[in-house]
């Protein structure tokens, strides 16, 4: 593996993302959108939910639209950055894989994608984190970044193993949607969790361990441990899996 | 491997599913030699080059190639959201050329294959907005960026214009001369004597045209 390859590999990936309208586009609207949605339709009323990661009898009492904002948060840094990484491994198959017959490694292309997301990543959970202060004061607000963060991971490399896995675009889009929708935007609410019927369900999709990270940290001072190292385990998962697709597809005969 | 040879093709077959597209396929070239391949529209030219270059694995038969390959695919295969030059850079450091500006770096053989097919006014324009005479010349020219000693090209001259057309086939006449094998897989072959030897692939068999 050579670095020049991988910064090269960086530099081109980034330029590419950064000339996208469209990325921009729904980089600042996406945020703002949800957030704003949040703010006119929930009230400073109290409201008592239970959280996975913490003891089954805690009942927590927060406001109403805090709970509502951080939740919304992690949705929207889970369709982010799940969309971008379907485009950084869905396009550009053909070229990348003339890329590789030229000399590239599929370990060279693929660490230079995923170096951009980490940045992306960053950026997103960064962005939409460093807004919630608009709204509410978090209790551990590092934390809480650290959540959405960890959120980009867990919904980025899944992004990435979807776009490995499927060539169009539009079935990707399907998937990314189909999961981010009942996870991140439904099943990880606490409120939904509290009541229901069969939490492991709730406890296995990808959404739960960022979604108690950033729920830990904004309203409590319990140990964030657990749902780090979950949130970690998954994401890592779900990259080693997309890496061996993408490196089974570009595989060329020497 | 003969020192001279560049492309050794040995009973290559090929079949997807119940149909057959290549039968014992054998065939080589030497260097400062160029080859055509023709046929009809699904004749199996286009897997015959994916086995060549390495995209695809024959069911049977081996290929034996020279490292340095320049490789110029059918279908449009550029960066359209990078600049003509960063995907000059781009490729560049795929074959491990020298940095930019540095000694033994690329920058002027870019130069040249850009002022070579007349296209060095768009150095720094964004491909998706060239026309698609002029992303074939770029698509060309990363082909040949590296001087490889066997160039392998898809239909190359499909979207270049008449004057585009007579400079490639000046520079493929260069590129003979100093030791590269040039293979050419195309529906039409216009100008035999531009060829040192003609093949025609009917059925799956390869034969002298």
């Amino acid at each position: 593996m050579r670095l020049r390859h991988i910064q090269t590999g960086w530099m081109m990936t980034a330029k590419e993302l950064l000339r996208s309208r469209i990325a921009f586009i729904l980089f600042f609207i996406i945020p703002t959108l949800f957030y704003a949605v949040i703010f006119l339709v929930t009230t400073q009323s109290p409201i008592s939910f239970k959280l996975g990661s913490i003891s089954e009898e805690t009942f927590l009492t927060v406001r109403q639209r805090s709970e509502a904002l951080i939740f919304i948060g992690l949705a929207a840094v889970g369709i982010l950055t799940s969309f971008l990484a379907l485009n950084l491994t869905q396009k550009h198959a053909a070229e990348n894989r003339r890329l590789v017959l030229c000399g590239f490694q599929t370990s060279e292309i693929l660490l230079s994608k995923y170096s951009v997301l980490l940045s992306v990543i960053v950026c997103i959970g960064g962005y939409v984190g460093a807004m919630l202060p608009l709204f509410f004061a978090p209790r551990r607000f590092l934390l809480v970044l650290f959540g959405f963060m960890m959120g980009g991971y867990v919904y980025g490399c899944y992004g990435m193993l979807v776009g490995a896995i499927f060539k169009r675009e539009l079935e990707g889009i399907l998937f990314i949607v189909l999961l981010a929708n009942f996870d991140v935007g439904w099943l990880q609410n606490p409120i939904y969790y509290a009541q229901a019927q069969n939490k492991a369900i709730i406890r296995h999709l990808p959404g739960f361990f960022p979604s108690q990270l950033s729920m830990v940290s904004a309203f409590t001072d319990h140990s964030v441990l657990q749902p780090l190292l979950g949130s970690l385990a998954y994401g890592t998962l779900l990259l080693l899996s997309a890496m061996l697709i993408f490196w089974w597809k570009m595989r060329i005969r020497k | 491997m003969n020192d001279e040879n560049v492309l050794e093709v040995l009973n290559v077959a090929k079949s997807f599913g119940r149909q057959t597209v290549l039968r014992d396929v054998t065939f080589s070239m030497r260097s400062r030699e160029i080859v055509g391949i023709t046929g009809e529209n699904g004749a199996g030219k286009s897997t015959l080059l994916k086995i060549i270059v390495g995209w695809l694995s024959p069911d049977l038969g081996q290929v034996m190639k020279k490292d340095a390959m320049g490789y110029c695919p059918q279908d449009l295969c550029v960066f359209e959201t990078l600049t003509v030059e960063e995907n000059f850079a781009y490729f560049a450091a795929a074959y491990g050329l020298g940095r930019k500006n540095h000694s033994g770096g690329w920058t002027e053989r870019e130069e040249f294959l850009l002022k070579r097919f007349r296209f060095e006014q768009y150095q720094k324009k964004l491909v998706s907005r060239l026309s698609g005479g002029t992303k074939q010349k770029l698509n060309f020219s990363l082909a040949v960026l590296h001087s490889p000693s066997l160039l392998v090209l898809d239909e190359p001259y499909s979207g270049f214009d008449w004057e585009t057309y007579v400079h490639f086939w000046e520079y493929a006449g260069e590129l003979r001369s100093q030791g590269t094998g040039i293979l050419i897989v195309s529906h039409f072959v216009y100008d035999r004597s531009n060829f040192d030897v003609i093949f025609e692939l009917r059925g799956g068999i390869l034969r002298c045209a």
